[in-house]
């Protein structure tokens, strides 16, 4: 069972995010919540064990981009999973550059979730 | 309504066009969110710009061309869509319900931009933003350049407005 972590600024766009992943079906036991790029690398560095990271891009204090940046300048090597609701290839191009596994586009489906996340849980 | 031919020209889509893309990039919004398959009621009969216990979620465009996405509709209608978007009761105006607009109109404005970028427009998205009250006015919602479509889900009726303006 894994461990996830969503950072995004929308308290509502969390709760969707959660609910769909459990109607994915996926492996999930903890969802941690972070309201942006500032909050989630505290919840990294709070000790506590995350799998995969889901995070939105625009975002106030640190954007999803800093995030990014920011965990993988910290050694942390958690898969990180964008989601856009631009879906531009160069927003997702930039993503990936800062180290970023993968994206994925809103609006979604449990099953485009189940997708994309399944193999890196 | 008659869409800006200027503009027309610009993102080279018809009224038409823009209007069915509007109309499926809101149907995907919505089964794929919502869990609401809405019907369109495309083309508008008569201009609406007064809303009562309404709520209305915007995000404007910014680039080559400027413009604002809008979703308007009944409080009531508003708390459904929360509900089946949380899997939670909503019974009340609040952040959830706040959230809730705010993100339909996020995910159309990302939408309704990858049409005018792949037009060749470079196009930026601001953050969504969501009023409501008893009775308001949206005046934008009458002019020319501004493509409006009715839609209906368990029989209540909202609107999703999108105009665009050519920057000089």
């Amino acid at each position: 069972m894994a461990n996830i972590l969503i950072v995004d600024d929308s308290s509502t766009m969390r709760k969707i995010i959660s609910r769909s992943l459990r109607q994915a079906g996926l492996p999930i036991d903890e969802i941690y919540e972070a309201g942006d790029g500032i909050e989630g690398m505290a919840a990294l560095s709070s000790g506590k064990t995350i799998n995969l990271i889901l995070s939105d891009i625009n975002m106030p204090n640190m954007d999803g981009l800093e995030f990014v940046k920011a965990a993988r300048a910290s050694g942390n090597n958690t898969p990180i999973v964008m989601i856009t609701t631009e879906g531009g290839e160069e927003i997702i191009k930039d993503a990936m550059d800062s180290g970023a596994s993968s994206s994925i586009k809103k609006p979604f489906t449990p099953d485009q979730l189940q997708a994309v996340l399944g193999g890196m849980l | 309504m008659s869409f800006n031919s200027e503009i027309a020209a610009a993102t080279k889509f018809s009224e038409d066009e823009l209007a069915k893309y509007v109309i499926e990039a809101t149907r995907e919004v919505f089964s794929t969110m919502v869990m609401m398959d809405p019907t369109d009621d495309y083309p508008l009969q008569e201009p609406i710009t007064r809303f009562k216990c309404s709520i209305t979620g915007m995000v404007g465009f910014a680039g080559t061309y400027s413009g604002v996405i809008s979703i308007h509709c009944p409080v009531n209608l508003a708390m459904k869509i929360t509900s089946n978007m949380l899997g939670v009761e909503c019974d009340e105006v609040g952040e959830d319900l706040n959230d809730a607009i705010g993100e339909i109109s996020n995910m159309l404005g990302g939408s309704v931009k990858q049409v005018l970028s792949k037009g060749g427009l470079d196009v930026k998205l601001s953050i969504p933003t969501v009023i409501s009250g008893e009775d308001y006015t949206v005046n934008s919602l009458s002019d020319n350049d501004c493509v409006v479509i009715p839609f209906k889900v368990d029989d209540e009726q909202f609107i999703v407005g999108l105009i665009l303006k050519k920057e000089d």
